[in-house]
Parts: C-alpha cells; sequence; structure tokens
C-alpha cells in the first residue's frame, strides 16, 4: 500500500450533489451523512475505494464541511477498516456553487498527480477501481486526447434505476468505445425521438447505441481534466462537460470514452428518494456484496440475519407478535411493539413502533417514536420525530425533530423542521376535515418539488443529480419559449408603434431582429404578425372593439402588406385570426366582422377566404358556427355570384 | 451464543488494526482459500501472541480467545478462522499443563494427588515464566500441519480412485482437483457437476484435460440421471461438523442425495483444519445468502422485483457421506467426535 508516491491511485470524491432532491433532509447536513440502510453514504463510498484498490482520496466539501471533517475523525478513532489503508484529505469550499467550481478549485489546488477517479459521495459500487483506471490509461495509450472514461452499468431497459431517473442516451464507436453522442431523454415523453448525424454512422465501422445505461457518477479522468475545466468557465457539471467535450472535441483536443461494467459489478447513485428505496433494497439483497449493511458498523457484525432479508440488531427488541414480512433491518435498541407489520422499511437506532403499526417502504431514522395504529407507506421520517396516534402517512417526508399530531392524514407532503410551528397549526385545524385542507396547502410547492415515493415523476420534472436546477428545465420545452418571447417582443414593439405613431418601415426592421435573434420560421413570423395585431394591449380595454381593430389595420397596414403576400402567408393570416379569436376573449364572436374588416383592407383575397372556411368546417373549429362569421361568408357568397351574374 | 457485549481489555491498539485487516482482507475477498485463510489466522494469532506484554498463560488465552471472539462476530461464517483460534488455545493449554507438570514434583503420582494438589498448583506455577518461545513451537507445527495438508490428503487418493472408474465431482475444489491429478491414473472418467461458481468449474475442467484426463462438465439437473453410471462421488466441504455432517457449497446436497438413493459412495476431502466443533443446530451458518448475482444477473429485469435467495452452504447429514479423508487417513463420519477431542479442548468449543 505505501509504496510509490506515483502508483498510488487517486481518488476525487464530491460531497455534494449540488441540487435539492434529497431535500429536506440534506439541507442541513452533508448529503455524505445521510444513512442508507442505516450506513451513512460516505462509509459505503471510502469503503469501496479501499475495496477498489484506491489508496489516496481526497473528500471536497462545500455544504458544512466541518461536520464531514468530524465524522471522519470519529470513523478514525473507532479504527473502521478504511483508516489503515486510506489517506484521506479533506478540502471544503463554501463559495463552490457547482461541480464545476470544485473541479477548478482542485486543479487551483495541484493535488492531482496524475490519472484519477472522480466520484460522488451518493455512489454505491463495489467495482475496481484500480483495474478501471488502468483500462483509461490504456486507452490514453492510443489516444493521446481521451480525457474521461465513463463508466456505466448495464440494467434492463425497464429497470426502476432507470425510469426514475433522467436516463441518457449513448451512441459510440463500436471498436474503441468512444462516445459520439450524448443525450438525455425522458422516459415518458411523446417527443421520443432522438437525431443520430449521419455523420457518426458512416465514419465508423461500427457504432453501438445504448439507451439503458445506469450512470453511477463514476469517471476516469485524465490529468487534462482539471484544467479543462478552468479553461472553460462555463462548465457547470459533468454534463456540460461532456456536452462541451463532445461539441468542441477538434478544438479542446479531447475525447470522451465509455465502459460497462462487467458481470457481478455494482454501480448506481442516489439521486432522488425513489433511488434511493432502490438502492437501499439492493444493498439488502446483497447485489453490492461485500459491501453490505455491516459495512460502517465497524468490523463487527452484530446484525441477526432472520431469513426473508430481515436483519434485526442483537439488541433490538421484537414483540412476539409483530410480524417482518421482508426485507427490513432494525437497529439497535429500537423497540416494536404487538401486532405491527413491516415490509421493505428500515429503522434506526433507538425508535419505538407502537402497537398495530404498519410499515411499508419505509425509512425511520434514528430516535423516532411511532405511536399505536398508525398506518406509514413510502415515506422517509429522520431523527427525533414523534407521530401521534392513528395518522396515516403516505409519501411523506419528514425532517428531523417535527411532531404530527394524532389522527393526521398526511400524503405526499413534505414537513420541515423550520416551519414546525406553522405546520402544526395547519394539522390540528385540518384534522377534521380529514386533512384536505393540508393537502391542498402544500400541494402548491409539493408540485414541483416533491421528490417522495410514492408520486410519480412528472414529466418535466428532473431528478437528475448533477443538472442544476436552471439547466434541467431548458430542453423541457425549448422551442414554445422562444416563440412566446417572440410574440410578446412583437406585441411590444407594435403597441409601441401604434402610440408613438412609428413608421411602420422601422417596426417591420424590428420585428425581423427579433425573428432573426429567436429563429423563428417565416410562415411562423405571418402567424405571429397578425396574431400580435389582434393581441395589443389597447383592444383589451377598449369599448369599441371594432372600431380601434378598423383603426389598427388602417395604421399597420404597410406592415401587414409587407408580410402577407402570398397564398400561403394569407392562410397563416387567417390562421392567426382564428387562433386569435378563440384565445382572445375581447374578440368573442367577432370572427366576421374581423375577417369583413381584413377582407375590405384588401389584405386577404377570396379564395384563401373560401378554402380556409372549408378547412375550418373540416376540423371543426370553435369558431365555424359563430353567428357572424357564418354571416360574411353568406354575404361572401351572395356578392360573388352578384359579380359573377354581372359579368 | 450468550450475547458477549463487553470487549476483552487484554487486546492492544496494534492487535485490533491487524484484526481489522484480517477481516477486511477477507470480507473484500483478497484473502480467498481455505487454506490460506487457516495460514493467514495462525500467522495472525502468532502475531498477537509476540505483541502480547504480559506472558503468562492466562493472559495469552484471554488473548487469543478475545482475538476468536472478535473474529466470529465479524465472520461468522469463516468457520475455518475459528478453528484455528481454538488450535492455538489448545496449544498455550497444553504448553501450560506441561509447565505445571515439570514445576510440580509430585504431579502424576497418583489420582487423589492430583486432585488434592490442583488448586495449590495453580496458585505456585512461576508466573513469570516465558510461555511464547514453546508455543511459538507449538505454531510452528500447526503451520506445517496446514501446509502438508493438502499433500497428505492428496497421498491417498491412490487408496480411493482407480483406472476405469467414473468418478463425480461438484464444484470448483483445489484439493479435488489436486487429489484427482495424484490418483496416478489418467485412465478414470471424470464428471465435473457445475457449481454456484461456473467459470471456476469451467477452469478446473480445463485445467483436468489438459492433464491428459477424461473430463465432463455437466449441469447440476443432470446428476440426478448420470448418477447410476457413477462408480465415486468425491466431493471437497466448507466444514465438517462435529456430528460428521459435512457444510457444502450450496447444491451438494442434491448431489449427495441422489449418491444415496443410487449407493454410490461419497468421500468428503476434509483436511483437519476443517473439523468444527458445532452442531446442526446452529442456524446462523445455514441461512447464510451468497450474493444473489451467482442465481441472477442484475441485467434481467426481474432483478428489481424479485427476492433472490442464493444459499451459500448446503447441509449434508452424516449419513450422506461414507468416508472422510483427513490428514491422518481415512475415517467415517461417527469417528469424527473422536479427532474433534483430540484436536481442540472441550473448554474452547465456544470461545
Amino acid at each position: 500500500m505505501d509504496g510509490d508516491k506515483e502508483n498510488v491511485v487517486q481518488a476525487v470524491v464530491i460531497m455534494d450533489t449540488f441540487n435539492s432532491n434529497l431535500n429536506p433532509i440534506c439541507a442541513d447536513k452533508p448529503t455524505g451523512l445521510l444513512a442508507l440502510a442505516g450506513v451513512p453514504l460516505i462509509d459505503y463510498v471510502l469503503e469501496s475505494l479501499v475495496a477498489g484498490g484506491v489508496g489516496e482520496v481526497i473528500l471536497f466539501s462545500c455544504q458544512e464541511p466541518s461536520k464531514v471533517r468530524e465524522y471522519v475523525k470519529k470513523r478514525k478513532g473507532e479504527k473502521v477498516p478504511w483508516t489503515f489503508t486510506l489517506d484521506v484529505q479533506i478540502l471544503s469550499s463554501e463559495t463552490c456553487q457547482t461541480m464545476g467550481d470544485v473541479m477548478r478549485e482542485i486543479d487551483a489546488a495541484g493535488l492531482i498527480r496524475g490519472y484519477f477517479i472522480l466520484l460522488n459521495v451518493n455512489t454505491i459500487t463495489n467495482v475496481n477501481f484500480a483495474q478501471l483506471l488502468e483500462q483509461h490509461k490504456q486507452t490514453c495509450k492510443k489516444d493521446k486526447g481521451a480525457a474521461m472514461t465513463l463508466v456505466y452499468k448495464e440494467v434492463a431497459w425497464d429497470h426502476p434505476l432507470i425510469s426514475n431517473n433522467n436516463p441518457i442516451f449513448v451512441a459510440a464507436d463500436g471498436n474503441t468505445n468512444k462516445i459520439l453522442l450524448y443525450q438525455k431523454y425522458k422516459i415518458k415523453c411523446r417527443d421520443n425521438t432522438l437525431s443520430l448525424p449521419l455523420e457518426s454512422v458512416l465514419h465508423h465501422s461500427e457504432v453501438k447505441l445504448h439507451h439503458n445505461l445506469l450512470d453511477a457518477n463514476i469517471a476516469l479522468c485524465s490529468p487534462s481534466v482539471p484544467p479543462l475545466f478552468s479553461d472553460n468557465f462555463d462548465f457547470q457539471n459533468r454534463n456540460d462537460f461532456i456536452h462541451g467535450i463532445l461539441i468542441n472535441e477538434d478544438i479542446l483536443a479531447s475525447s470522451l470514452y465509455y465502459t460497462l461494467l462487467k458481470g457481478n459489478q455494482y454501480a448506481a447513485a442516489v439521486t432522488n428518494w425513489k433511488t434511493y428505496h432502490i438502492i437501499c433494497l439492493d444493498v439488502l439483497h446483497r447485489w453490492v456484496h461485500p459491501l453490505s449493511i455491516e459495512t460502517g458498523s465497524f468490523y463487527q457484525n452484530s446484525y441477526i440475519f432472520m431469513g426473508k432479508h430481515n436483519y434485526i440488531k442483537t439488541n433490538s427488541v421484537l414483540s412476539r407478535s409483530c410480524s417482518l414480512i421482508e426485507d427490513v433491518i432494525i437497529g439497535s435498541e429500537s423497540h416494536i411493539s404487538d401486532m405491527s407489520s413491516l415490509r421493505k422499511s428500515i429503522i434506526g437506532d433507538k425508535s419505538l413502533i407502537g402497537k398495530n403499526v404498519t410499515l411499508q417502504g419505509s425509512h425511520i431514522m434514528n430516535n423516532v417514536v411511532v405511536k399505536d395504529n398508525c398506518k406509514i407507506i413510502n415515506s422517509f421520517i429522520d431523527d427525533g420525530c414523534i407521530i401521534e396516534d392513528n395518522c396515516i402517512l403516505e409519501g411523506v417526508i419528514i425532517a428531523c425533530g417535527a411532531k404530527v399530531n394524532t389522527d393526521s392524514k398526511l400524503k405526499g407532503n413534505i414537513i420541515e423542521k423550520s416551519l414546525n410551528d406553522k405546520n402544526e397549526k395547519t394539522l390540528s385545524k385540518s384534522t377534521s376535515e380529514s386533512g384536505t385542507e393540508w393537502e391542498n396547502e402544500s400541494s402548491g410547492d409539493g408540485d414541483e418539488e416533491f421528490v417522495g415515493f410514492e408520486k410519480q415523476w412528472s414529466d418535466s420534472e428532473s431528478c437528475y443529480s448533477s443538472d442544476s436546477s436552471a439547466e434541467s428545465s431548458l430542453p423541457n420545452s425549448p422551442v414554445p419559449d422562444d416563440i412566446n418571447i417572440f410574440l410578446q417582443e412583437v406585441i411590444d414593439s407594435l403597441a409601441r408603434g401604434y402610440e408613438e405613431k412609428l413608421k411602420c418601415d422601422y417596426l417591420i426592421l424590428e420585428i425581423n431582429s427579433s425573428r432573426y435573434a429567436y429563429n423563428i420560421q417565416l410562415n411562423e413570423v405571418n402567424f405571429f404578425v397578425v396574431r400580435a395585431l389582434l393581441s395589443l394591449p389597447i383592444l383589451v380595454d377598449s369599448k369599441n372593439v371594432l372600431v380601434t381593430v378598423k383603426d389598427i389595420l388602417k395604421f399597420f397596414h404597410p406592415v401587414l402588406s409587407n408580410y402577407i403576400k402570398t397564398k400561403s402567408s394569407t392562410m397563416d393570416c387567417l390562421r392567426a385570426v382564428e387562433d386569435s379569436c378563440i384565445k382572445n376573449e375581447w374578440l368573442n364572436d367577432k370572427a366576421g366582422q374581423v375577417i369583413h374588416l381584413l377582407y375590405n383592407a384588401d389584405v386577404i383575397d377570396e379564395d384563401s377566404l373560401l378554402e380556409w372556411y372549408e378547412d375550418l368546417k373540416e376540423e371543426e373549429s370553435e369558431i365555424v358556427n359563430q353567428t357572424s362569421l357564418v354571416k360574411f361568408f353568406e354575404w361572401l357568397n351572395q356578392a360573388s355570384e352578384e359579380s359573377d351574374e354581372s359579368e | 451464543m450468550p450475547p458477549q457485549e463487553f470487549n476483552s481489555p487484554d487486546l492492544d491498539e496494534k492487535s485490533i488494526e491487524n484484526i481489522v485487516k484480517f477481516v477486511s482482507d477477507i470480507r473484500t475477498g483478497k484473502l480467498q482459500g481455505s487454506n490460506k485463510i487457516a495460514v493467514a489466522t495462525v500467522s495472525l494469532l502468532e502475531q498477537i501472541i509476540t505483541d502480547s506484554s504480559s506472558t503468562s498463560a492466562l493472559s495469552l488465552v484471554n488473548a487469543v480467545r478475545g482475538t476468536g471472539r472478535r473474529i466470529t462476530k465479524a465472520l461468522p461464517q469463516e468457520l475455518i478462522a475459528a478453528n484455528m483460534v481454538r488450535r492455538v488455545l489448545r496449544a498455550i493449554r497444553d504448553e501450560q499443563r506441561a509447565l505445571a507438570n515439570q514445576s510440580s514434583e509430585y504431579s502424576g503420582d497418583s489420582l487423589q494427588r492430583l486432585v488434592l494438589a490442583a488448586p495449590s498448583r495453580r496458585a505456585t506455577l512461576p508466573s513469570n515464566h516465558d510461555l511464547r518461545e514453546p508455543i511459538r513451537d507449538h505454531i510452528a507445527e500447526l503451520l506445517g500441519e496446514l501446509e502438508a495438508s493438502t499433500s497428505s490428503i492428496c497421498g491417498q487418493a491412490k487408496e480411493h480412485i482407480h483406472a476405469e472408474e467414473v468418478i463425480l465431482t461438484y464444484g470448483a475444489s483445489s484439493l479435488v482437483e489436486k487429489f484427482l491429478k495424484s490418483s496416478g491414473t489418467n485412465k478414470m472418467k471424470i464428471l465435473l457437476v457445475e457449481g454456484p461458481k461456473h467459470a471456476e468449474s469451467a477452469a478446473m475442467a480445463v485445467r483436468l484435460s489438459t492433464q491428459g484426463v477424461n473430463v465432463t462438465l455437466v449441469n447440476g439437473a443432470a446428476v440426478g440421471a448420470l448418477m447410476p453410471r457413477v462408480n465415486k462421488v468425491v466431493i471437497g466441504v466448507r466444514s465438517t461438523l462435529a456430528g460428521g455432517a459435512v457444510l457444502g457449497d450450496g447444491g451438494l446436497l442434491a448431489v449427495t442425495t441422489a449418491a444415496r438413493h443410487y449407493s454410490v459412495p461419497v468421500i468428503a476431502l476434509s483436511p483437519l483444519y476443517k473439523l468444527s466443533p458445532l452442531h446442526s443446530c446452529d442456524h446462523t451458518h445455514f441461512n447464510a445468502l451468497s450474493p444473489p448475482y451467482t442465481a441472477l444477473p442484475y441485467m434481467s429485469g426481474e432483478s428489481a422485483v424479485a427476492q433472490v435467495f442464493a444459499p451459500m452452504c448446503d447441509f449434508v447429514p452424516p449419513d450422506h457421506v461414507n468416508l472422510f479423508i483427513t490428514n491422518l487417513g481415512g475415517s467415517s463420519p461417527s469417528y469424527i467426535y473422536r479427532l474433534l477431542s483430540e484436536l481442540y479442548d472441550p473448554n474452547d468449543y465456544q470461545i
């Protein structure tokens, strides 16, 4: 182990996830101290690093580094196995907000001697790191620019660890495992197409496509990685890095590789409460062997294995009539009373479970008191909480020290300690109405923030660990956003132009520049200009809408005639009118009149009108039966017949 | 087992460090193979005895016993380590007895004198006498025995395996492999039943066949059909229990049951260090599970929803085994208790 300093394998562990997926439990304590199956995450990481042949580890802590330091010191005092062979350094910086900042700090500190392993504290794995790093070095011999090898575990495509994360799609060269395309996708999204550039297929004899990869936040890095982060200060997290490298492969002279874990090696990352629960059960089922529930408990095994994956500490107290159905861990000095039944649950130390309690898929930490007749499903209850009699909790996350009153019925709530007093009030009030009030109140922030066990993930929700929240919201709906901004800008320009009686040429120029700024297609511009005209703010308060519309059309005639020239643009214009009449309430029942005004202004011609009317009938549009519209077309038909006759 | 929560104060910092290293080496799989574990345990105990500050028999026994408790608590499945602790304890007790006999002039004269003199003799025992040197001799002897155990077992192979026989064996075992190789003939036919570790079974088959032995690798499901043609079943064991029962790799029971049904003799190769003074009522050893990937790959979609039970050991009752081959020669299951009382002091059956 001591050997040459050069040969010691280095690892960097980032102690924070830089997101709020595990809030509120991880809001005031470092993520590394979150207990998974009774063992803090940091113990799993350090243990796995030792087992994987790592000799030196740098823990980089941004959130409450003093607690991490204290914990590591305590562990050293206890002589936990990893303390003998592992050289642990703790770096900290309160200012780092992202993983990119951390990498830049590490680069500035100059602690990295060569190739190193980069992982996050939420990684649970039993891989042989030294062997993987050796493999990465071999890759680097072949390709000098190889910056990073990403480590993935291949699992079944319908595995819950995939569907509860943001899964990734990777295209790679089949011979060298060089990554060509890296993209995240959403499982339940309707728009599930991915585009693979043709050259990536043409330039490589074999291309592998993977959609069932599990990312455990393990990366094998070349010495060039920290400087790359320093040079590109916009790299916020590992995804930025990956995308940046892939896009600017030639400029940065770097490339990415990936490797799949073979056979029995396990790797997964705790990214949200759902994955937390799944990984907990995996640890319990010994998939992560040799890491197990005994990992953190010194080197002594004080658990008794009861069959059916139930483990109890030797000094826990179980009533004769309580039943442990499957996958249960009970910590030391915990007490389970009569007739309680436990299933897929973890109970910490010194907790007290009352009579006739049902626990299912729940994680109960230390010193918790659950009183009689409670039913707790898929919940997380942190240290020192008190759950009073007859509560029904489902998908609830309770931060430490909170108290839930008698007869509460909670579903999908997050109860924080800081809001404790306020919450309690609401609770006692709502008990008579079976908690509906409370549910409604919390649903506001619950819908966005809630990352519990039970509720389904909505598609817009990002739960991936290394995403910063700003970035994750972008890919959801980038196109509609741009269009909305464009529409708003057009409305603003036109309104200003109308008020200040500006020249229409300038307005056209303004619209066109907006158009290029947001990359809007020409037909969309036509559509939105008309749409904007009919949505001008003055129309909203105008008493006689039609007169105002007439004025507007008259004023903006040059603008209209600039955009509405061809037949297709006329159709765009009509569709915009239809859209406006449906969406803008001040144009209710006035579709016919608006069309008439446009017809009189020579913006639209008769043929297009008739064609559009047919379309409306086919699509059964909302406005097709409006009296004004029907009247207008009757009039139009008559007029055309008359003109035919006169000819 | 009575709960023994107190930490014995007999161990110093360095010894605890050594124990922790030893335990984590076994847990992470750096230390594998029964013989290696046995040797490592004995070396660890030797180190602890050498480092011990006090040299009286009592304190040495306490130190070794404390080590044994810690190891068995951390690794309840590693019976071999516990056996080695018992052997060393026995050595210390023997040495103390010899010393007592030496110092007591009247010892051994008559039974009555022995009984009457016992308490006073203990009191007058020279407590400053360094027991470590003779104990180290014992330990060296023990290490020698461990080293020689494989060859002395393999030396008996010629008596049991003859040309043209069909031999069935289960799973990969280095001892069985050497035993078969040293049978002095290549003309037998070996049916190697795949154990829980498929790759290792296959590797063993390859190694045997490069020696020119006729090996067929068969699936566990085929054992019943093949058994009528088999002349002998040779198995390696994880541990031999006090009643003559055997703890073997998961799946072994199916093989021995088939052998018993067809009255095929079963020979179990058990070096002395695998003899445990445990009885079949001790559940913790039989319930132990091996990692589930030995039964079901994580790749499969079922891994997320299924509970996978892959038992680590099978308990084979004594009447399934016809002959144990130890370092000292063949013995029947009913004779195991006798070997145990020769190897261990009854006081140490429970560490």
